[in-house]
C-alpha cells in the first residue's frame, strides 16, 4: 500500500513540477506523516494547515468580489453552492405527507387517536413502570407527571401489562406509559394507546432530570402548548399523533408552557420550557441584529416597541427517544399483533415541511417559532413571527 | 445515517393488480411497456372507515370478469374489475343492523367461483357463485343469477352451514377445481368441506405436545391448497410456524417448521404446485419448497410492515405482496429482486391480479369492454369453465423470459406460452 503510494507520488510529482514551478506545489506532495522528526512533521503540517487557510480565504475573498461586481453591473450574481450534506443529499422520500392530501385526512379520522384529538374525550393516562424501579426511575416519573396533564401514576406491583391494560381500560384511561428501568436509569419508553393500540416503543437516552438542569424553571399547572416538528412521513405522523393524543387539546397560554418533541433523523427530542416576552428596549445602533435594523428602516419610529424577546427557561427533564416499533394491542387475542415494523422506515426531515403544525391550530406558530430559538441558543429576537393572528394575543399578557 | 443513494428497479412486465386497503379504497395499479413502471391508474369509492376491505376475490372471466369484495360493515360488493362499477351489494349479517356489525360477525373468508356452478344453473340465466365465511364460523354459499340486462342480478337464498363450534376462523381457501374449501382460525382446526355436498371432509389434529410437554395452541392464521387437487394443505400458524397437512395420510401435519420470530401472515402457492411463498408480521418474506420444507430464499429488501397479502400472477414469474408499511411491491421469483413498489398511503389488507390485463389495452379501451361484457350477458358462456385463460404476450417480451425459464427447465406451463408466442 506504501510502495504504491509513493510510486503514485513519484509520478505525480515531476507533473506538477511541469505544470507550474511553484515550489509550494512541490512540497506538498510530501505527506507529513511520512516524516519520521516529530518537530519537522508538525512544522510541515503546521504549514500545509495554514496554506489551506490562505487558499481558503482566498477564494472567499474571490467569491465575494465576483458578488459584488455582478451586484454593481445590474447583472444576476453567481449562484450560491450549496453544501452537500446528509440532509439534501438524502434520498426522496414519496411517503412524506401532503397536506392536501385528502385520503390522509380521512384517515386520520378514522384512526384511533382521533376521539381524543378532535376533543371527544379528554386524555387521561396512566404511567407506570416496569418491576423493578428505584432512584431516577421515579424522579423521572415525578417530571413526567409534572409535564403531562391529568395524568396518573400507579405502582406496578407484579401485575401482567395485560391485567393493568385491562384495567386502564375499564377505567377508561385514554393512553399508558410504561418507564421501563435498567440498572436504576430510565432506558425506554413504552406508549399505549388505548384500547386497541397502537403500541410504541422509545429508547429513551440523554434523560437529564430537573434539578441537573442550570437556571431551570418550576412548570406551573396550566396546560402546555405542544410542539411536533417534522413528523411528515407517513409513520411518522402516525406517531405525532401518537405523541399528541397524550396531551390535552386545549393549552392555556396564561401558562406560556410549552413541551417540545423535535424529530430530527428518528430521533425525537423532548424539551420543556417556560417562555416570555419581554419588551426590551434595543440599543439604538445594533450591528449583531439585523432584524431589528431591519424594522428600523421600514417602520422609523416604532423601533422601540417593537423589539420583543422572548426569553425561554428550560423546566426539563430532558430527553430523545429513538427507535420506535409500533404494533397493535390486541387485548381479545391477548397478544401483540404487529402492526407496523418501523426499525427500517426512516422519519425524514424536510426542512420547513412541518404538517403538524398544519394539524395544530394557529396557535401553536409562536411557539414552533419557539424552536427556532432553541437552535440559535435562548436568546432571539422575537420580531422575526410578527404578523401571526396569535402576536395580538401574546402580547396582551405580556404587556 | 440515512440512505443517500436511491435503490434502481427494474421495472415489471405489463400487469395489472387490484389493491383492497383499511379505507375502503380499490386502486388499480397498471404497469405497460417491456420495463413498466407501475403507476396507480384508478381509484374506485370514498374514503370511509367503515368500508375496510377485510377480503377480496377476483374471477378473472376473459369475458365477463367479476371481483368480490367483503367490507368492514358487513356487505359484500360485487365489482366489475375493469371500470369499478358496482353490480350488485349483498348483506351477509342477518343481524340486519346497519352500521354496526359485531366483531365476530365480519366476512373474513371470500372465494368468487371461476367456474360456472353447473348444478345451480337455470334456464335462460347464469349464475355465479361466491363463498363466504364469517369469523363465527358461518359458511354460505350464495349464487347470483345474472339476467338479461346487467342490472337484473338476483341473489339466491345463501346455503349455510357452520364450520367451527369453537374459536374464531381466520382464514380461508378453496382449491383448484372449486369442490373443496378449507377453514381454520384461532381455536378452529384447520377443517376441509366438500362444497357439493355442504359435508365435512377432514380435519386436522392438533400436533403433540413436544418434549418438554408444552401444548401449542392452534391458531392458523393463514391456509392454502398446495398442487391441483385438495389433499395438500399449508397453513401458517401465529407461533411463526409452517405446516403441511396431507389429507390421504394422516390428521397431523406431516411437516412443519418455524420461520423467523413472528406470526405468518400470508401464505400463498406457486403454480408449480410445491413452492410457496410466505409472508410474515414482521415483514419478511421468503419462498420454501414444500417437498423439502427448504427454504429457497428470502425475498430481501425495504419491507417495514407486517405483510398481508401475497399474490401470484398466473403467467409472469412475479408476485406482488402488499401490507402495513402501505407499499405494493412487485418481486421477481426467479432472482428474488424488487421489481418495483408503489406507495398506495394506507394499510392494505388485500392484492389481486387482474391476469386478462393486455399491454395493448388502453384506458379508452374500458368502454369496449364494457359492451363486450353487456354482450356476453346474452352469449352461452363457454370458455369460462377453462379455468386460466391463456393470455397472448408480445413475442419480443416473451423470448426473452422464456430463454431464461428454460434454462432452468420448469414449467410446461410457459412452454406452452411459446407455442402460442410462435404460432
Amino acid at each position: 500500500m506504501g510502495g504504491k503510494r509513493s510510486k503514485a507520488e513519484s509520478e505525480e510529482t515531476p507533473l506538477a513540477v511541469a505544470d507550474d514551478e511553484n515550489p509550494n506545489n512541490k512540497k506538498r506532495k510530501i505527506l507529513p506523516s511520512l516524516i519520521k522528526n516529530k518537530e519537522k512533521r508538525s512544522a510541515v503540517h503546521a504549514k500545509l494547515k495554514h496554506d489551506k487557510k490562505i487558499e481558503k480565504k482566498k477564494k472567499a475573498k474571490l467569491r465575494d468580489a465576483a458578488h459584488k461586481r455582478a451586484l454593481e453591473l445590474g447583472e444576476e450574481p453567481p449562484p450560491k453552492k450549496i453544501p452537500r450534506t446528509i440532509e439534501n443529499a438524502r434520498e426522496f422520500d414519496e411517503t412524506v405527507c401532503k397536506p392536501d392530501d385528502e385520503e390522509l385526512f380521512a384517515g386520520n379520522d378514522a384512526d384511533e387517536f382521533s376521539s381524543v384529538l378532535k376533543r371527544e374525550s379528554t386524555p387521561k393516562i396512566l404511567i407506570t413502570t416496569c418491576r423493578f424501579n428505584s432512584t431516577r426511575g421515579p424522579a423521572f416519573i415525578e417530571e413526567l407527571l409534572s409535564v403531562i396533564p391529568n395524568a396518573h401514576y400507579y405502582k406496578r406491583g407484579t401485575y401482567d401489562l395485560k391485567k393493568i391494560v385491562e384495567y386502564a381500560n375499564k377505567k377508561e384511561f385514554t393512553s399508558m406509559i410504561v418507564v421501563h428501568t435498567n440498572r436504576r436509569e430510565p432506558d425506554a419508553l413504552l406508549i399505549i394507546n388505548l384500547p386497541d393500540g397502537p403500541t410504541a416503543h422509545f429508547k429513551l437516552s440523554k434523560l437529564v432530570l430537573r434539578r441537573d438542569i442550570k437556571n431551570h424553571g418550576n412548570p406551573t399547572s396550566h396546560m402546555p402548548e405542544l410542539v411536533l416538528n417534522n413528523f411528515t412521513t407517513r409513520l411518522g405522523h402516525r406517531v405525532g399523533r401518537m405523541i399528541q393524543s397524550l396531551f390535552p387539546q386545549d393549552p392555556n397560554f396564561r401558562g406560556r408552557r410549552v413541551v417540545t418533541f423535535h424529530n430530527q433523523r428518528d430521533f425525537i427530542f423532548f424539551r420543556h420550557h417556560r417562555y416570555i416576552f419581554e419588551g426590551k428596549e434595543s440599543k439604538k445602533p445594533d450591528p449583531k441584529n439585523k432584524l431589528a435594523k431591519s424594522v428600523k428602516n421600514s417602520k422609523g419610529e416604532k423601533v422601540s416597541q417593537e423589539n420583543v424577546i422572548a426569553r425561554l427557561q428550560e423546566c426539563g427533564p430532558r430527553f430523545t427517544l429513538n427507535g420506535f416499533i409500533s404494533r397493535t394491542w390486541t387485548l381479545a387475542a391477548g397478544d401483540f399483533s404487529y402492526d407496523l415494523f418501523g426499525c427500517g422506515v426512516e422519519v425524514h426531515l424536510v426542512k420547513g415541511a412541518t404538517l403538524i403544525t398544519y394539524i395544530h391550530h394557529l396557535w401553536l406558530l409562536p411557539s414552533e417559532s419557539l424552536i427556532e430559538l432553541l437552535r440559535h441558543g435562548a436568546w432571539a429576537s422575537y420580531t422575526s413571527v410578527l404578523g401571526y393572528p396569535t402576536w395580538s394575543f401574546v402580547r396582551d399578557e405580556t404587556e | 445515517m440515512p440512505r443517500t443513494t436511491a435503490l434502481e428497479c427494474p421495472g415489471c412486465p405489463p400487469l395489472r393488480a387490484l389493491t383492497f386497503d383499511a379505507l375502503g379504497l380499490v386502486k388499480v395499479v397498471e404497469a405497460r411497456g417491456t420495463q413498466g413502471i407501475p403507476t396507480v391508474v384508478d381509484r374506485w369509492g370514498a374514503p370511509d372507515s367503515s368500508q375496510c376491505v377485510l377480503a377480496a376475490s377476483i374471477a378473472d372471466h376473459k369475458t365477463n370478469p367479476i371481483l368480490a369484495v367483503s367490507r368492514k360493515n358487513g356487505q359484500v360488493e360485487l365489482l366489475n374489475p375493469l371500470n369499478g362499477d358496482v353490480h350488485v351489494t349483498i348483506k351477509t349479517s342477518e343481524t340486519g343492523a346497519v352500521g354496526h356489525i359485531p366483531e365476530d360477525d365480519l366476512v373474513v373468508g371470500l372465494h368468487m367461483f371461476k367456474a360456472e356452478r353447473t348444478e345451480r344453473m337455470e334456464l335462460s340465466s347464469k349464475s355465479m357463485a361466491f363463498l363466504t365465511c364469517t369469523m363465527k364460523g358461518n359458511a354460505s354459499l350464495r349464487s347470483i343469477k345474472v339476467k338479461d340486462t346487467l342490472a337484473g342480478f338476483t341473489c339466491s337464498e345463501p346455503s349455510s352451514w357452520n364450520v367451527c363450534t369453537a374459536g374464531k376462523i381466520l382464514c380461508s381457501s378453496v382449491d383448484k377445481d372449486e369442490s373443496h374449501a378449507l377453514f381454520g382460525g384461532k381455536g378452529a382446526e384447520i377443517n376441509v368441506w366438500d362444497l357439493h355436498e355442504c359435508s365435512k371432509l377432514w380435519t386436522a389434529k392438533s400436533p403433540r405436545r413436544n418434549s418438554l410437554d408444552i401444548f401449542v395452541p392452534t391458531w392458523f392464521t393463514t391456509a392454502t391448497f398446495l398442487g391441483r387437487d385438495h389433499r395438500k394443505i399449508v397453513a401458517g400458524t401465529n407461533y411463526h410456524q409452517v405446516r403441511l397437512y396431507d389429507i390421504s395420510a394422516q390428521r397431523r401435519p406431516v411437516m412443519s417448521f418455524d420461520f423467523r420470530e413472528s406470526p405468518i401472515k400470508a401464505v400463498t402457492e406457486d403454480v408449480d404446485g410445491y413452492a410457496i411463498y410466505l409472508g410474515t408480521g414482521a415483514g419478511d418474506l421468503a419462498t420454501f419448497d414444500m417437498r423439502t420444507g427448504k427454504l429457497l430464499g428470502c425475498f430481501r429488501g425495504k419491507c417495514s410492515g407486517s405483510i398481508r397479502s401475497i399474490a401470484r400472477h398466473p403467467d409472469h414469474p412475479v408476485i406482488a405482496s402488499c401490507g402495513l408499511d402501505s407499499y405494493l411491491r412487485f418481486w421477481d421469483i426467479k432472482t428474488r429482486q424488487l421489481l418495483s413498489a408503489v406507495f398506495l398511503k394506507q394499510h392494505l389488507t388485500s392484492v389481486v391480479f387482474d391476469a386478462n390485463f393486455k399491454e395493448e389495452e388502453s384506458a379508452g379501451n374500458t368502454g369496449e369492454q364494457l359492451n363486450q361484457l353487456k354482450e356476453s350477458d346474452h352469449l352461452e358462456v363457454e370458455d369460462n369453465n377453462d379455468p386460466l385463460p391463456v393470455k397472448r404476450k408480445k413475442s419480443s417480451k416473451n423470448g426473452k423470459r422464456i430463454k431464461r425459464v428454460k434454462s432452468k427447465k420448469s414449467k410446461d406451463r410457459v412452454q406452452d406460452n411459446t407455442d402460442d408466442s410462435s404460432s
